[in-house]
Formats: C-alpha cells, structure tokens, sequence
C-alpha cells in the first residue's frame, strides 16, 4: 500500500520538475524612443530605452550600452549611457532615461544601442541585442527655434512705442477742445450768477 | 489497496502527459531540415513560426528556420483579442534571433488591415518601414513599428497581419508572417467633448424658452380677464401738492421776478407800467 503511494508521489515530482526545466529562458526586447517633439541645438534631448522579458525567467547581468552618441556632438546632462542591471524579472519591462544636449545642428542618424544580458543562470554565452533605432533627426539650429518660440519681449515693446503716436494725436486733440469748451463754460457759469 | 492501485494508475498518465510536449504516441510529419545552409529561391512553403491560427500564406517565400521572431504590443498591451482605439497610436516591436551561423540583414516590416474570412483581400495597407538592419549570428534585433486605425472603422473586427521581410548574407529572401490574428476598433468614449456640451446648452435654451413663453401667456390671459373692478386713475395734476413743483426749468432771472412779484402782490402790471413812464 505504501508503495504505490511512494510511486504516486514519485511520479508528481518528476512531472513538476520536468515542467520547470523546459523552454526557461529570457528574451529582451528592448527600444529607443526619443521624446522630445523638436530637436534643438542646446536644448535638451530625452532618450528613452525600454527594456521588456517576454522570456519565462529573468534576464540576469543585464548590460545597456549607447555607443551612437559621439562625444563632440552631445553633451550628456542627465543619466548614464551606460547601465547595468542585476536582473529584469519575467513579463517585465524596465525603462531608462538619459538626457542629452546636441552641441551642433544639422541632420543626425540616431542609431541602436546595444544590450547584453544573460539569458539564463546557467547560460554559457552572452546573448547580445540591439535596440530598435529612432531613425534620422534634424536638430534645428538654436536661432530659428528661438525666432519662432521666444516671448519676443522687446519686439513687442517696440511695436507699442511705434504704435503710440497713432493713439497719442487723436487723445491730445479731444482733450485740448474739452479742456476749452470746460474753460468757456466755467466763464460763462460766472457770469450768470 | 484497489483503491490506491486505481490512484497510481490514473496519476501516472496524468503526470507523463503534464510533463512533456509528445507523451501521446503519435506519427509526426518528417520535417525536411534544410541545415544552416540555405541556398537558392526554390524553398518549400512553411507555416510561420508563430501564428499558427490563420492558414500559412498561399505563395511565396516562407521563414527561414535559423530566424526566430515574436511581437509584443506596447501600445495597447495584449496578445491576443487586442481591441485597437480608433483614432490612437497604437505600438508594437519585433524581436527577431538569429540562430544560425550567417548575417541577416532585416529589409522591411509592413501592417496590413485584412478582411477576416477572407486573408487576400485587402481592406487597408499601412506604410512599409525599411529597416535594413544587420544581425549577426546569435545576436537579437528589435524592431519599432506604430500605426493608426482610422477612426471610421470603429466597431468592425479586421485580420491585422504583420510581415517581416528578410535575406541572408547567401540571398535568399525570407517573409515571414509575424503577427496575424483578428483585432477589433473599437471606439474610445470621450468624457465631455464640444458636441456634447453644446448639445446641454441648446437644452437649457430650450427650457428657458419654455418657461419665458408659459410667462407670457399667463400675463396676457390675466390682462383678458382684466382687472375692471379697479379704480380709475384720474389726474389731478399740482393741486394736490403745491410743493411738488419743479422750477428747474425756468431762468434765475425770471425766478427772481416771480419771487418779487410774490413779496408786493398789490402792485400790478399796470401801475408797475405807467410808472416807469413817468421817469
């Protein structure tokens, strides 16, 4: 009687640990969104990488890198461009955010960046993954978005000193004939009474 | 002790079935493997690695066995049954692994709106993205893709179908079907938008309307049934009340006159001329 519970049990053990070992490993998809609506030169740019496990185990030793970004042209002022995770867990996405400020203007191919993760505990290789990329920008230069954007504070004070005459003439008129016919009727009060 | 045979027996199955894929013994098709090589245009028709709901495509080039590809919406999250906003943005990537031991260079990604019975017909076509992307051997790529429904389609289920084009560094040239299952538009519920405000207002002209018109009536069917019995108002003019007068209106000089007169009321007009005549 014990036995056949022992074989019983035995057979539950194995099915439950068979089930485990299959088909367990991570996969990362990861992409590059730039947020930013305009690019300008000196202004500052937000990237965007989003990391999802759409594996069943955790992506262990995760490393993103962005090599695209060249020195001379960017200027990082928020975030790294490298990062490292310890693990992204199953049906899970991370995000990471870096802020950049382009140093010059003109048009940019925004290219991948690179993931490296482990796939599994056991894994022998690294599995490397590149993201989805942004495509071509154009970063405008910080002139023209300034020409469109700004509060333009003394060009409209000039357009009010430029419009004071066209005000001024008609105002000083009017108050120079009621200043008059006031005078004329004061006297005229005067010598009624 | 039957008992507990009986248990073991019905266990036992259970638990080889729940443990591995093939437990049932069955005959499986000889899958022709084609190796890592993969040469020349002639290959046989797969069904996609994936989607394995709607048939295989009719004609044409099938997935490469070293490529294996898997979509994930971000925008709206799901799988399956996903019900699209009309009028939304609406985001996926493709993950694509290469398995084998050559480049892949991933050429296009292209979504289409199909009619759901029938897969070859075309309801609409969204833009193909070229990606040109190269994936070395064992390395993983991904792939960004967004379109937009269009609103007027809201409420209708449509095949949405997702392809990758692909070839390998000998030129052969894969397309695989990466998504394709039926999506439902559906149409977002606006809170409060500028129809329905103004509908609110045209209601609230309405009843105001109403309530102005029921006022009218009421006063001209009281003035009908009139008020007769009331007093007639007669005018009495500045007998009533001598200090009701206004004198406004009349120069200082005659004013002054007016009060003279009043202090010597004996003199009159007359006297007052022949007097004068006198001088």
């Amino acid at each position: 009687m014990g036995r056949w519970w022992l074989l019983a049990l035995a057979c539950m053990a194995v099915a439950t640990v068979r089930a485990e070992e299959e088909e367990a490993s991570a996969r990362l998809l990861a992409s590059k969104h730039i947020l930013n609506r305009y690019l300008v030169e000196d202004m500052d740019l937000v990237v965007k990488y989003t990391l999802y496990n759409v594996g069943q185990t955790a992506a262990l030793d995760v490393h993103l890198d962005d090599f695209s970004f060249p020195e001379e042209m960017f200027k990082v002022v928020g975030g790294q461009l490298h990062v490292k995770l310890d693990r992204v867990p199953p049906q899970a996405n991370v995000s990471h955010t870096v802020v950049l400020r382009p140093t010059r203007f003109g048009y940019f191919n925004f290219t991948a960046a690179e993931v490296r993760y482990k796939t599994s505990e056991d894994a022998s290789q690294i599995q490397v993954a590149v993201t989805s990329e942004p495509g071509e920008g154009a970063i405008v230069a910080f002139k023209d978005y300034d020409r469109k954007f700004s509060p333009h504070v003394l060009d409209w004070g000039a357009f009010a000193i430029m419009t004071l005459p066209s005000l001024g003439i008609p105002f000083i008129l009017w108050f120079s004939s009621k200043s008059k016919y006031e005078a004329l009727a004061k006297g005229k009060r005067r010598r009624d009474e | 002790m039957k008992f507990h045979i009986w248990l073991t027996l019905l266990v036992l199955p259970a638990a080889i079935l729940f443990a591995s894929n093939n437990g049932l013994a069955r005959a499986e098709d000889d899958v022709d493997d084609e190796g890592v090589d993969v040469e020349g245009e002639d290959l046989e028709v797969e069904t996609s690695v994936t989607g394995d709901e709607e048939p295989a495509e009719p004609t044409g080039p099938g997935a490469s066995p070293d490529a294996d590809t898997t979509i994930l919406f971000t925008n709206p999250v799901g799988t399956s049954n996903l019900d699209l906003p009309g009028g939304k943005l609406v985001e996926f990537l493709v993950g694509f692994t290469n398995k084998g031991k050559q480049d892949f260079v991933l050429e296009t990604l292209d979504a289409s709106f199909r009619y759901p019975m029938e897969f070859t017909f075309y309801i609409q076509n969204f833009s193909t993205l070229a990606y040109s992307r190269l994936v070395k051997p064992g390395h993983e790529a991904t792939l960004a893709y967004s379109f937009i429904p269009a609103e007027g389609f809201a409420g209708r289920p449509f095949s949405l179908s997702v392809n990758l084009n692909y070839r390998d560094a000998s030129g052969g040239f894969f397309r695989e079907a990466v998504y394709n299952e039926t999506v439902q538009v559906i149409e977002l519920e606006e809170g409060l938008d500028g129809e329905v405000f103004f509908m609110y207002v045209f209601l609230a002209a309405c009843v105001v309307l109403l309530l102005v018109g029921g006022q009218q009536l009421l006063v001209s069917v009281g003035k009908k049934r009139g008020h007769i019995s009331r007093k007639p108002q007669v005018e009495t003019g500045t007998n009533d009340n001598p200090n009701d007068v206004n004198y406004d209106w009349l120069p200082k000089d005659a004013l002054k006159n007016l009060n003279n007169q009043q202090r010597s009321p004996k003199q009159s007009p007359r006297q007052r001329k022949v007097k004068r005549s006198d001088d």
